[in-house]
């Protein structure tokens, strides 16, 4: 790591942020397993207190947001430390939004706790939720280490999510088509895939974080995408040509 | 994407107007300044940072010759304005310094008014030809050193009762009176308050349209704030030369990053 400042108080300071910030994320993390648990046991009283629980992660971002603009006008960052200040409030709120997803995986749960199950794929989702959470904590870990290898790896593995998500679609759609009256908590459960999927992508711009705080360049757009599945290769060309 | 970038900072100069080459200079026994390369570019604000002793006034004095008044100092490597050679024999130091102006930390106007202060150099080097054009220079380097209204009604006032900003100024005005093509600075703020450096910098600023100015600073902000490209020197030698924006976000050597964001005195 790098060596101390002159001015001690400095370091406290980015240290303090950067504390913020990983404690955000274990809430984050938390409250994806607890809210996809509560999709899997129907454990209604969990589901609240991750919708709850998500008041304690938006009030950490504001602290963060509120602790970083004190820090770029008292204390002028440069180079380093600037983007030590920029990738904390761009991450605070890359958690921000992912703990928003997790609030709403909690609420569907609710609902769908009253509906009947669709096969297997509320454990499906999650084990999805557990990738990626995995992910997340990977790339948060990653934060604190600058390292730019395995941030890279987890923008690689992106697809991997991708995959799972897209299975899940086609599962869901199957079910769809087997009974009208699933459509609702079909719905519901795409949603909430989706919802898991795009917290994959937050970390994944987590990792592109890691690699701007290290090297101080975005990485590029190269990044690996699993294909968008034409809905004809799912229902058949049968089913889209209309019945 | 050039619209895209803040414009201001751009540095559309590529044409140098000082160039540098294996610069040394020692004191005595001392060797201050080691094999120094630059290139410093016409109508740009150049900014030299970096700890006490390090060698950047030194190297900052080398350009207009004052280290010939330094008995112990001996300079080598070599040095040209416009692409001659500034040690050329032919070279009058004088005339130099005429175009190499220079303004120092402490303000250090002469004991004389501020009319004569400022008409000195242009005197001197025979600049004007009669009061009248004198009178011109004297409005003109007051106006551009941004002093003009607050003394125009007491221009046989001395110099030295003005305040510290003002005397500044003053100084400055006093440097570009000779129509230099390059100003030296040498933490021309370092005595100034806020509102007086803000003044100054601005000047600066507005400067950069006709001269290239070269500013040695401790203030990193100050750097940051009035200079397109910023030199970081560290014992003797110039460790990084660049872009300001570069040079402030993501500096290429850690000696520059350790500096500026204060890790290493």
């Amino acid at each position: 790591m790098k060596e101390p400042h002159i001015l001690s108080a400095f370091d406290r300071d980015l240290e303090a942020v950067q504390a913020h910030v990983l404690r955000m994320g274990g809430l984050v993390e938390q409250a994806l397993l607890d809210a996809a648990e509560a999709l899997e046991t129907r454990d209604e009283a969990l589901a609240v207190r991750v919708q709850e629980g998500d008041r304690a992660i938006d009030a950490l971002e504001e602290t963060i947001n509120a602790e970083c603009a004190r820090l770029l006008a008292l204390r002028a960052p440069t180079a380093g430390d600037l983007r030590v200040v920029l990738s904390v409030m761009r991450i605070a709120a890359a958690l921000e939004r992912s703990g928003d997803y997790a609030k709403n995986l909690a609420k569907r749960s609710r609902v769908l706790a009253n509906m009947s199950p669709l096969g297997g794929t509320s454990s499906s989702i999650q084990r999805m939720a557990r990738t990626v959470v995995l992910r997340l904590k990977e790339a948060l870990d990653a934060y604190i280490g600058h390292e730019v290898a395995v941030a890279e790896d987890i923008r690689a593995r992106d697809r991997e999510v991708d995959q799972m998500y897209n299975s899940l679609f086609r599962e869901l759609l199957t079910h769809m088509m087997e009974d009208p009256r699933n459509i609702g908590a079909a719905m519901h459960l795409h949603f909430i895939a989706k919802n898991i999927e795009r917290v994959g992508d937050h970390a994944t711009s987590i990792a592109e974080q890691v690699i701007y705080l290290a090297t101080g360049e975005m990485p590029g757009e190269e990044r690996p995408k699993a294909e968008m599945l034409p809905v004809s290769d799912v229902l058949g060309p049968d089913a889209v040509g209309g019945r | 994407m050039n619209d895209m970038r803040l414009v201001e900072r751009d540095v559309e100069q590529v044409q140098g107007k000082i160039e540098a080459r294996g610069v040394q200079v020692h004191y005595g026994e001392k060797h201050a300044l080691k094999d120094v390369d630059v290139t410093i570019l016409d109508r740009t604000v150049t900014a030299f940072i970096g700890p006490s002793g390090c060698g950047k006034s030194t190297f900052l004095r080398c350009l207009n010759r004052m280290n010939d008044t330094v008995a112990s100092a001996r300079v080598e490597g070599r040095i040209t304005l416009d692409g001659q050679d500034i040690h050329d024999p032919r070279i009058d130091p004088v005339q130099l310094r005429a175009k190499v102006g220079m303004v120092f930390q402490k303000p250090n106007p002469f004991p004389k008014s501020i009319y004569d202060n400022v008409a000195y150099g242009p005197r001197i080097h025979g600049l004007a030809r009669g009061k009248a054009e004198l009178d011109a220079i004297v409005e003109t380097s007051l106006r551009k050193a941004a002093l003009w209204t607050e003394v125009k009604d007491r221009l046989e006032a001395p110099g030295t009762g003005l305040s510290g900003g003002q005397q500044q100024r003053l100084c400055i005005a006093r440097a570009i009176a000779t129509s230099p093509e390059v100003l030296l600075m040498d933490e021309p703020c370092s005595a100034l308050d806020p509102i007086a450096t803000a003044q100054v910098e601005e000047l600066i600023d507005e400067l950069r349209a006709q001269f290239s100015v070269v500013i040695v600073t401790h203030s990193m902000q100050q750097a940051a704030r009035v200079s397109q490209k910023t030199a970081f020197f560290h014992l003797g030698s110039l460790v990084e030369y660049g872009e300001t924006g570069q040079i402030f976000t993501n500096p290429t050597d850690p000696r520059t990053e350790a500096y500026i964001t204060g890790r290493i005195g």
